[in-house]
C-alpha cells in the first residue's frame, strides 16, 4: 500500500477546465471519497490518477514515485469501474487471472491467487461462469475480485455501486468498507452519492466545477461546511438556505427578511455577520436543528407549510420562509397540514451563516 | 382509426383490422419470395435440361430427361470449356479473397482509430471516406481506367483489387466503427490498468469482441467483389485473367448460347456466396443490428 499525492493537478479540454488546480494527499491505508455532482471533475481526477488520460499540468505521485509519464499498467493500481468492465468473453476465473497473466506470473501462482480471491469474495462456485450469467451483485464482486487479486498500491473505484439496486447497494457498501478495514488498503472512491461518501470514507473531497471545495473528515464537512455549495450538497435532506439581510436594531445585530420580520442573533453569530463584507447573509440550517411551532413564540420566524412527507420515523415538512424553501423534520405525532401557518425556531448554536456575495461560510474569529 | 363512439365495440372492431394488415403483409412477403426465388429455381431447372429441351416452347416445367451433363462439362479439366470455367472461378476466388483480406486489414485499424482517438481532421476524414459512395460506380470507370493504365495495372488482378477496395472500405469502416463504438471503452481501460499495453488491450480484449463485425465486413467485401461485373469487364481483356461474371457471359455467347451450360455456371457461381452467407449469417445479422438495442 502507498500514499497518493496530487499537486496542483489541472486537466483542460480545449477551453474547458475539467480539473482546476486540485491538490490533495491520500495517506497510506486511507479511504478517500471524491464526491460532487455530475460533471464536477471527480471521475476525470480519478482517470488522471489511473493514467487513462494525460494530465495538462501538475504532478501525481503514488508512493514516492512521480507517475505523470507512466502507463496505467506501470502505476501499480487497480480500478473498479461503474459498469464493472468485466471481459465478456472470459469466464470469471479468466477475468480474475488476466491481471496476473499480464504480469507473467507462473501458472500455479495465478491459480492459487485466483482461488484465494474467489474464496475471500465467496464466489468459488461462480468461477466457470461468464459475466453475463451473473447477477449485478455478483458482477460487482468479480470486479472487486479482479482489483484485489493483484495486491496493488492503490485501489481506484469509480462509482462502483451506482448500478446496483438500493438494497444491494447498502449491502455492498458495508462489504467494501469491511474490505478496506481488513486490507488496510489505500482507496480513492468516486461517487455522486454524498451518503456513500459520508458513510464509507475516512476523508471526503467535495468537488464542484473542477475545483476542490473542501477536504476533510465527513463529520467535519457535515458540521463545518466551508461554503454554500458544500453545505447544500452534503446531508439529506439538503441544508436549507434562506437569503436575508443583516442590520442593526436597538444595538443588536439582526437578520431581516423582505417580509418584515427580524431574527436576533446570538453574540457569536453577530460577530460572524459583522465580519462579513456584504450585508447579504444566507442563513443555513439542517432539518433537525429547526423547531416547529404551531403558534408564535419569541425568536421564531413565521413560515407557511408547503408539503408534508411522512416517512414513518419522522415527517419532513417543507415550508416557505422569506420566499425560500426550508426542510424541517418533526415527530410523526405532530400534525401539520399544507398551507398551515407555522413558526420556526432556529438553534443559534447550530445554524450556519454564509456571505451572500462570496457564498463562503462566515467565521467568528 | 375508426371513430365509432361506443366503447364496447371498439376493441372488437380493431382486432380484425390489425389481422387484415398482417395478412396483407404476409401476402406481400410471399410475393417477394416468389419474385426472388422463381428465377433461381428456373436457373436450377434449366441447368439440368438438355440443350434442346431448354429451347422448347411451351417450356418443360420439369425436364423430361434431367441430366447433369452441363455440370460435368464445366467441371472437367480435360475439356476446354471446363478449363476456362475453372480458371475464371479461380481468378474470381483470388480477386475476392485478396480484396477481403486487404479490406479487413485496412478497415479494422481505421475503424478503431475513428472510434477511439481524436485527431485533427477526424470528422472530415470520416465523411470523406463516404465520398466515393455518393456517386454511381460508373462515373469512376474511365478515370480509374486511366489511372490504372498510368500505374501499369491494366490487365492485372491488382487493378480490380484496388478498385473493389475503394468501394468496400467506406462501408466496412462505418460498419466496424459502429461495432467499436458499442464496445465500452472501460474494457480497454481495465485491461490497460490490469497490465496490458494499448496494443495488447486491443488485440486481447477488443479484437475477440469485434469478431462478428469483422466477419460481416469480410462477407460484404467478398460478395461485392465476387459479383462485380463492369470494372472487371473494362480492366481485363485477356481471356486467362477474366473473373466469373465476365467470363461466363463472354464464353457462352460466342457460339449459339448454351443455356443449360450458362445456367449451370451461374448456379455454381452463386454457390460460394450462398454457402458463405448461410454459415456466417448469424454474425452478419448481429453486426447489422448491433447498437439498435441497448444491452
Amino acid at each position: 500500500m502507498a500514499h497518493v499525492v496530487l499537486k496542483d493537478l489541472v486537466k483542460t479540454y480545449g477551453t474547458f477546465n475539467a480539473v482546476n488546480h486540485v491538490s490533495l494527499t491520500v495517506n497510506d491505508g486511507e479511504f478517500v471519497a471524491l464526491v460532487g455532482p455530475s460533471g464536477c471533475g471527480k471521475t476525470t481526477t480519478l482517470n488522471l490518477v489511473a493514467g487513462l488520460i494525460p494530465i495538462t499540468s501538475g504532478e501525481i505521485a503514488i508512493g514516492d514515485r512521480v507517475v505523470n509519464d507512466l502507463d496505467p499498467k506501470d502505476r501499480d493500481i487497480a480500478m473498479v469501474f461503474q459498469n464493472y468492465a468485466l471481459y465478456p468473453q472470459k469466464s470469471v476465473y479468466k477475468n480474475l487471472a488476466f491481471p496476473l497473466q499480464m504480469r507473467k506470473l507462473p501458472r500455479e501462482e495465478i491459480d492459487r491467487k485466483v482461488r484465494e480471491a474467489a474464496q475471500v469474495l465467496d464466489m468459488t462456485h461462480l468461477l466457470e461462469r461468464k459475466p453475463r450469467e451473473l447477477s449485478g451483485g455478483q458482477q460487482q464482486r468479480v470486479a472487486l475480485g479482479r482489483a484485489l487479486v493483484r495486491d496493488p498500491a492503490v485501489f481506484l473505484m469509480d462509482e462502483p455501486l451506482s448500478n446496483l439496486d438500493a438494497k444491494l447497494r447498502v449491502q455492498m457498501r458495508s462489504e467494501i468498507k469491511r474490505f478496506h478495514q481488513d486490507l488496510k488498503a489505500t482507496i480513492i472512491y468516486v461517487t455522486h452519492d454524498q451518503l456513500e461518501a459520508v458513510t464509507m470514507a475516512d476523508r471526503m473531497a467535495v468537488m464542484n466545477g473542477g475545483f476542490l471545495q473542501q477536504y476533510d473528515s465527513p463529520a467535519q464537512v457535515f458540521a463545518h461546511p466551508v461554503n454554500m455549495f458544500v453545505a447544500s450538497f452534503i446531508g439529506s435532506p439538503a441544508m436549507s438556505l434562506v437569503p436575508l439581510e443583516a442590520s442593526k436594531a436597538d444595538g443588536q445585530t439582526v437578520l431581516t427578511s423582505a417580509e418584515g420580520w427580524a431574527l436576533p442573533l446570538s453574540d457569536r453569530n453577530a460577530r460572524k455577520v459583522e465580519a462579513a463584507t456584504s450585508r447579504k447573509v444566507v442563513l443555513g440550517a439542517r432539518h433537525s436543528t429547526i423547531r416547529l411551532h404551531k403558534s408564535p413564540v419569541p425568536g421564531a420566524v413565521p413560515a407557511k407549510a408547503y408539503t408534508v412527507e411522512p416517512t414513518g420515523d419522522v415527517t419532513f415538512v417543507q415550508a416557505f420562509v422569506a420566499a425560500a424553501i426550508v426542510n424541517i423534520s418533526v415527530p410523526p405525532t405532530v400534525p401539520v397540514a399544507p398551507d398551515e401557518p407555522i413558526w420556526l425556531e432556529f438553534d443559534q448554536e447550530r445554524i450556519h451563516l454564509f456571505d451572500g456575495e462570496t457564498e463562503m461560510a462566515l467565521n467568528a474569529d | 382509426m375508426s371513430t365509432i363512439g361506443a366503447t364496447g365495440t371498439k376493441p372488437r372492431r380493431n382486432r380484425p383490422k390489425v389481422d387484415g394488415w398482417r395478412w396483407a403483409g404476409r401476402i406481400f412477403l410471399v410475393l417477394m419470395l416468389l419474385y426472388t426465388a422463381v428465377p433461381m429455381v428456373w436457373m436450377l431447372i434449366t441447368s439440368i435440361k438438355s440443350g434442346f429441351a431448354a429451347m422448347q416452347f411451351p417450356p418443360q416445367w420439369w425436364p423430361a430427361e434431367p441430366t447433369l451433363a452441363s455440370y460435368r462439362k464445366l467441371l472437367d479439366p480435360q475439356n476446354s470449356v471446363g478449363q476456362d470455367f475453372l480458371r475464371f472461378f479461380w481468378n474470381s476466388l483470388i480477386v475476392s479473397t485478396l480484396t477481403t483480406i486487404l479490406a479487413v486489414i485496412v478497415a479494422v485499424p481505421a475503424a478503431y482509430a475513428f472510434s477511439r482517438f481524436s485527431f485533427p481532421g477526424r470528422k472530415f476524414l470520416f465523411f470523406a471516406v463516404l465520398l466515393r459512395n455518393m456517386f454511381p460506380a460508373v462515373i469512376f470507370l474511365v478515370p480509374l481506367f486511366i489511372l490504372m493504365r498510368v500505374l501499369g495495372l491494366v490487365n492485372t488482378h491488382g487493378s480490380l483489387v484496388l478498385t473493389y477496395l475503394t468501394f468496400g472500405l467506406p462501408l466496412a469502416i462505418w460498419l466496424l466503427k459502429g461495432f467499436y463504438d458499442n464496445i465500452p471503452i472501460q474494457l480497454e481501460q481495465a485491461a490497460r490498468i490490469d497490465g496490458a499495453t494499448r496494443f495488447q488491450a486491443f488485440m486481447l480484449i477488443v479484437m475477440p469482441l469485434s469478431v462478428p463485425g469483422i466477419i460481416a465486413t469480410a462477407i460484404y467485401s467478398f460478395i461485392a467483389a465476387w459479383n462485380e461485373y463492369i470494372y472487371a469487364y473494362t480492366f481485363l481483356s485477356k481471356n486467362d485473367q477474366l473473373t466469373l461474371p465476365v467470363g461466363i457471359q463472354r464464353f457462352f455467347s460466342e457460339n449459339t448460347t448454351d443455356f443449360p451450360g450458362l445456367m449451370a455456371a451461374s448456379f455454381m457461381m452463386s454457390v460460394p456466396v450462398v454457402v458463405l452467407f448461410l454459415v456466417l449469417q448469424r454474425y452478419f445479422v448481429r453486426a447489422l443490428t448491433e447498437g439498435a438495442v441497448k444491452h
